[in-house]
């Protein structure tokens, strides 16, 4: 049984009859058109699959599988969007997704990077940021403070932690946050949150994915 | 209480909830009412543009397209408490762009008709189809008929201009907020509009740029499993999702109906 989430900049694969192998990551781009797999969720998933389930749903089934809490809050910062659920007395409590105003963000931190030719993991965090609530808004304030004659890394990295601190606050403001989504691998990004961080990885949603899996097939 | 003479061949708009004294006066005479409200005429929202803002109330921007396009003989307009501020700018917006008679109105009723559909079991999307056409009639309930269920979901908002979003939830979803005042025929009473079930799992909704969102979003966090929606002209995909997600966490029985 192959269970995918695919997602806006990158899909992830398991295939649950070859125990012991990991999931597999592809770029979107790269999928072929006529691909069919048993069960699927994310940005992209209804068109790859008869059996689909809820990015949001994935997710908290997920957060289930690997936090050990009752009480938690975990956030998927993705390409397109960003979502969270949070959990008191192994109940939800609340969730959340921003796909219209929390936009891109995930998209526009890969594309600078790659567009500055800069490496996030050399970038120090700092001290200032702008005030970000979109990627595509975002990116007008780099433009401004590059034009000012802040360095290019420096605009970027304010960004980056803008974006940070827009999903810190989205989230509820936590004290501990686990996070999910490529953004994990993002050690500027991961060291702008304000509060104690948990990295769960890409491959949250798989995991959900996987516990269903277990329960309906 | 009317102010232009009506007959049964009048064709009148109303946008919110006139008070009761009018909408008796147009059933008297046979009047045909249209719930501008509503989205009755077909073209694309942004023909609105040249009159509102584009970041304005979808409800809103639907109803003066609708007045532009339907012939019509006279609008009323709610202004009071029981719709919103921007109605009352929009009533100076109607006179200018329209050349039929608009009269703004106040209702303040306060005689309660009860709300038998907001409580029982019926596909969300009917109930507030019943519950919207009911505005245009001053005829009493039959409270025999529709009797209360048990709920496993609420809806809290004023009808969205996308009744799509009524697909995703069972049929005993109780209906609370403004729609619920809509049916009671009570539209500016805040205590009902404020009430919810802490017991069952809650969307609270609210259009987008209303000032109702501020409502939706404090009544949201106060419910024990409230979820804060709100939403522009249509109801997007990921808007459905959520709402699909939230029911799904909170364990909302969907075989039940």
């Amino acid at each position: 049984m192959i269970l995918a989430d695919f997602g806006t900049s990158y899909c992830k694969f398991l295939d649950l009859s070859s125990p012991g192998k990991g999931p597999v990551l592809t770029p979107t781009k790269d999928i072929p058109r006529d691909l069919r797999v048993d069960l699927a969720t994310g940005h992209n998933g209804k068109r790859f699959s008869e059996h689909y389930v809820n990015e949001l749903t994935a997710l908290a089934r997920g957060g289930e599988e690997l936090i050990d809490e009752d009480e938690y809050v975990l956030l998927d910062c993705g390409s397109r969007d960003i979502k969270f659920v949070a959990y008191r007395n192994g109940e939800l409590a609340d969730m959340g997704w921003n796909v219209e105003c929390g936009a891109s963000m995930g998209f526009t931190i890969e594309l600078l990077e790659r567009y500055y030719n800069l490496d996030y993991d050399q970038l120090p965090v700092p001290d200032r940021t702008f005030s970000v609530t979109c990627g595509v808004l975002g990116m007008s304030h780099i433009f401004d403070a590059v034009s000012s004659g802040i360095s290019e890394a420096e605009s970027v990295a304010r960004f980056v932690k803008g974006i940070a601190l827009n999903a810190f606050r989205f989230a509820g403001l936590p004290d501990t946050l686990y996070l999910s989504g490529g953004l994990c691998d993002n050690k500027l990004f991961t060291q702008s949150f304000p509060c104690r961080l948990v990295p769960l990885g890409r491959f949250v949603l798989l995991k959900g994915l996987e516990k269903i899996a277990e329960e309906r097939f | 209480m009317a102010h232009t003479p009506l007959n049964k061949n009048s064709r009148v708009g109303i946008v919110g909830i006139p008070p009761l004294d009018i909408i008796r006066h147009l059933n008297a005479v046979g009047a045909a009412i249209f719930d501008l409200d509503e989205p009755i005429v077909k073209v694309d929202i942004e023909t609105a543009a040249p009159h509102l803002p584009r970041v304005y109330c979808a409800i809103l921007r639907t109803a003066v397209i609708n007045a532009l396009h339907l012939d019509l003989d006279a609008i009323y307009i709610d202004v009071g408490p029981g719709k919103c501020d921007c109605a009352l700018h929009v009533s100076t917006i109607f006179k200018d762009i329209v050349s039929i008679p608009v009269y703004p109105c106040r209702n303040t009723d306060t005689s309660a008709y009860g709300y038998p559909l907001s409580r029982t079991r019926m596909s969300l999307m009917e109930k507030f189809q019943k519950i919207t056409r009911g505005v245009q009639s001053a005829k009493p309930y039959d409270l025999q008929k529709n009797a209360p269920c048990k709920p496993v979901a609420g809806f809290w908002g004023v009808p969205p201009r996308d009744f799509s979003l009524f697909e995703l939830f069972p049929d005993r979803t109780h209906v609370y907020g403004w729609t619920r005042c809509m049916e009671n025929k009570t539209p500016a009473d805040t205590a009902l509009e404020s009430y919810f079930n802490p017991e069952v799992p809650t969307v609270f909704f609210s259009q987008s740029f209303c000032a109702k969102t501020a409502l939706a979003k404090f009544l949201a966090a106060k419910h024990p499993k409230g979820l804060y929606l709100d939403i522009d002209v249509g109801c997007s995909s990921s808007a459905k999702a959520k709402i699909q997600a939230f029911l799904e966490l909170s364990g909302v029985p969907y075989d039940l109906g």
